[in-house]
């Protein structure tokens, strides 16, 4: 899973509000890994976005539930944005 | 009765599992911690059928990965194979995520049985189950449940009995198939797990299977990387490593992260329906998760919550406080109608009945602060609260939702401790806890202005805002102290959670379980109040009324010269040490010592400054003294209750005692600094 095959890598942090996507790839150490996945986003899981402002966690809905991310963090998961 | 079976609860926060512990277990359960860990243990019992079924609380995780101690606890406890049954609870409002722990745990040979818990909820959704076919597919006993209805829990010991007697475990090898098939990345898996597995041979690991180690590889678990390394043969070793570190491999989390995922969502589409709950982020959220707005809401909840303590505490210190006169005028008229020995009628009033009726209004506090905080937590609100001050409180080393706990702290020390079980970690809690200490409850604040009043008059509120100031500035020193060793900084790790949705509460459960707590509380309460009050009234009782007889008198005496060094003169130091009791004991012996009233100390009961003790005070106390004085109440232990809660939330006496041990070197460490400041001053 090379950086290079996305064309247009858009991270969460750069996603608009209530838009929906997927997840492409997620980067990060194998804790930071094992914590999102363990928490229910892995790459191919569809979300969407609820909310992306920069002073507080970013907030997607992902398999039924409501799931906050720092923000730190959420800029290394990368997604892929339905048009 | 002679057998005992061993239940393993394991669940995901928000499954619901502490509502099915307490429900299970009832008044029969023990919280302390795991040996040699800052890890909450919880353990309970139940009987049924005249066999005794012990039950494990294993701490609330994601997965099975070893990240934190909780994490690391739950692994270790079911590697040790000491359970006779592991029972996963998975919320089944959502099923597809909540599942992952059951994924998580296939390729360990323990007996499992699954409760999809929240079933109510899953149908209100209009969620449909079948809970036969996910029976049959997964090949271990599954029971849909709904752990807040009491009424359900025949169901579950019929299916519990049954899967003790034949127990069964997961079996492996479609997960396995999802794991060499590799999904979506298929053939850049490069068929990895099977290479692993050739690399381990016949290498198994206590109860856990190949393939559930070679997952674990691959997510570069610590534990298990270090288990393979010392046991394995340096060649094997090598070639693991060599996979672990290819390009595939470094990616490994995901891989098998997704196998997972889609080993759950075939169980999940076979037999569930398939619509997905209708996204409702509400416009209430919207305003509960904005960055100032959620601040204000979060504020006002918290205002609304200690009012309502409040008003719940209300009849429980009306009995306390009203029942105290009545019941003490009765035992002296009786004492004396029957000739009973003064000292029979002090000891009865001022230790039994004042103690009694101390506790009640005590324990009526606590009552109402478990109570609102359960309704918060359980509504969903809770985790709100972590959300918005999420960025000020990392800063500490705590969540967001510790405001909750420390802002009630305003209201009643030994509740807010009960309520800092909200907290995640063990950690976290004993962290919470000392920062607590600090804030002063509606006593303190009391005792504290009318010190300052008293002494120095206009000035006083001047004190106030120090005293603000002061208790932040501990609140800085505390975490720097405490927080690196009760949060470790690898531990601290940006937030990752769970906005659950809201649920309606279920009075009837909230309150028999506030009310069973309430009640263990209360027995311990009394217990050690009654204690400590005995001590208190041996110590300052006189049968002649003169205070000079009395041992506190002796004592206070021999040891005025070290007191003094803090600049606390005996009678002050004595008063402080009360304050220990009760903020309001504090001022009783002041009252007692200063005015020369010759009555025993009136430790258990609530005297309220009587109306000459600031005349009294302000004209023997010089100013250094006082500012000695105010700053040593401002930082003194809480009330004997809240050490009392705190032993009890802590588990552990050494935590109590090192708590107490700074609080003592704070107070007294500023009442230092305070009175050779009012020298020069002055």
């Amino acid at each position: 899973m090379k950086n290079a095959e996305f064309v247009d890598r858009l991270s969460l942090t750069e996603m608009g509000e209530n838009r929906c996507g997927t997840v492409a790839q997620i980067e990060g150490d194998s804790r930071f890994i094992s914590r999102i996945v363990s928490i229910g986003l892995t790459p191919g899981s569809a979300f969407t976005l609820l909310k992306n402002d920069k002073r507080s966690p970013v907030l997607v809905f992902c398999r039924d539930t409501v799931i906050a991310v720092n923000h730190k963090e959420s800029s290394q998961i990368f997604v892929k944005v339905e048009s | 009765m002679s057998e005992i079976k061993t239940i393993a609860l394991l669940g995901q926060p928000n499954s619901g599992k502490s509502t099915f512990f307490n429900n299970l277990t009832g008044l029969h359960q023990r919280v302390g911690n795991w040996p040699g860990k800052t890890v909450e243990q919880a353990e309970g019992e139940f009987v049924f059928d005249e066999t005794t079924y012990k039950v494990i609380d294993l701490p609330g995780s994601y997965g099975l990965s070893a990240n934190s101690e909780e994490e690391v606890v739950t692994r270790d406890y079911i590697q040790s194979g000491k359970a006779d049954l592991v029972c996963i609870l998975v919320d089944a409002s959502q099923l597809e995520r909540s599942l992952y722990m059951l994924a998580d745990f296939v390729g360990i040979r323990m007996p499992v049985m699954l409760v999809l818990n929240m079933m109510d909820v899953a149908e209100a959704a209009g969620k449909k189950i079948d809970v036969a076919a996910i029976e049959k597919r997964l090949g271990v006993p599954v029971l849909g449940f709904s752990a807040a209805e009491t009424e359900r829990y025949p169901e579950f010991f019929k299916k519990m009995v049954s899967a003790i007697k034949t127990p069964v475990c997961l079996d492996s090898g479609s997960l396995r198939e999802e794991l060499v098939s590799g999904g979506e990345l298929g053939e850049k898996t490069d068929d990895i797990i099977s290479r692993i597995e050739a690399a381990l041979g016949d290498f198994e690991y206590g109860v856990c299977e190949r393939i559930w180690i070679a997952e674990k590889l691959l997510e570069k678990d610590k534990l298990i990387c270090g288990v393979v390394r010392e046991s394995l043969p340096f060649a094997r070793k090598n070639a693991i490593d060599a996979i672990l570190d290819s390009e595939e491999g470094r990616d490994g989390g995901i891989l098998t992260g997704e196998a997972k995922y889609r080993w759950v969502s075939k169980i999940v589409r076979e037999s569930a329906t398939p619509k997905s709950i209708e996204n409702v982020f509400s416009k209430w959220d919207r305003i509960a998760t904005h960055h100032i707005k959620g601040k204000f809401l979060a504020f006002g909840i918290m205002v609304v919550s200690l009012i309502a303590c409040m008003i719940l505490a209300f009849p429980g210190m009306g009995i306390g406080f009203g029942m105290q006169p009545v019941l003490q005028s009765l035992v002296e008229r009786a004492g004396n109608a029957l000739g009973v020995w003064p000292v029979v009628i002090s000891f009865i009033n001022l230790v039994l009945v004042g103690g009694t009726c101390i506790t009640i209004c005590m324990t009526s506090f606590i009552f109402a602060i478990i109570f609102v905080f359960r309704i918060l937590e359980e509504i969903g609100y809770m985790a709100r609260f972590s959300y918005a001050f999420d960025n000020w409180l990392s800063r500490l080393g705590l969540q967001g939702k510790a405001i909750m706990p420390l802002f009630s702290g305003i209201g009643c020390t030994a509740g807010a401790v009960c309520g800092t079980r909200v907290l995640d970690t063990r950690g976290q809690r004993l962290l919470a806890l000392v920062l607590l200490w600090a804030i002063p409850c509606g006593s303190k604040v009391a005792v504290v202005l009318f010190l300052a009043s008293t002494f120095f008059g206009s000035a006083a509120p001047l004190f106030g805002i120090g005293y603000v100031a002061l208790i932040f500035a501990s609140f800085y020193l505390s975490s720097r102290l405490f927080g690196k060793k009760l949060v470790p900084q690898n531990e601290r790790v940006g937030m990752i959670m769970e906005l659950p949705p809201y649920h309606k509460p279920h009075w009837k459960m909230i309150a028999a379980m506030v009310g069973r707590s309430t009640w263990g509380i209360f027995k311990k309460a009394l217990k050690m109040i009654l204690m400590v009050a005995a001590l208190f009234w041996a110590l300052s009782y006189a049968g002649d009324g003169n205070v000079e007889n009395t041992l506190l008198y002796k004592i206070g005496n021999a040891i005025e010269p070290v007191t003094m060094f803090f600049g606390m003169r005996w009678e002050l130091f004595v008063s402080y040490l009360g304050g220990m009791f009760s903020k309001e004991a504090s001022l009783g012996i002041m009252s007692t010592l200063f005015n020369h009233t010759g009555e025993a100390f009136s430790l258990v009961t609530r005297v309220a400054a009587s109306e000459n003790l600031g005349e009294a005070l302000a004209s023997t106390i010089s100013k250094p003294e006082a500012l000695a004085f105010l700053f040593a109440s401002m930082f003194n232990v809480p009330c004997v209750l809240a050490m009392g809660t705190t032993y009890r939330e802590a588990g552990s006496f050494k935590w109590l005692a090192t708590i107490m041990g700074y609080y003592l070197a704070l107070s007294l460490g500023l009442a230092f600094i305070g009175y050779h400041i009012g020298l020069l001053i002055f």
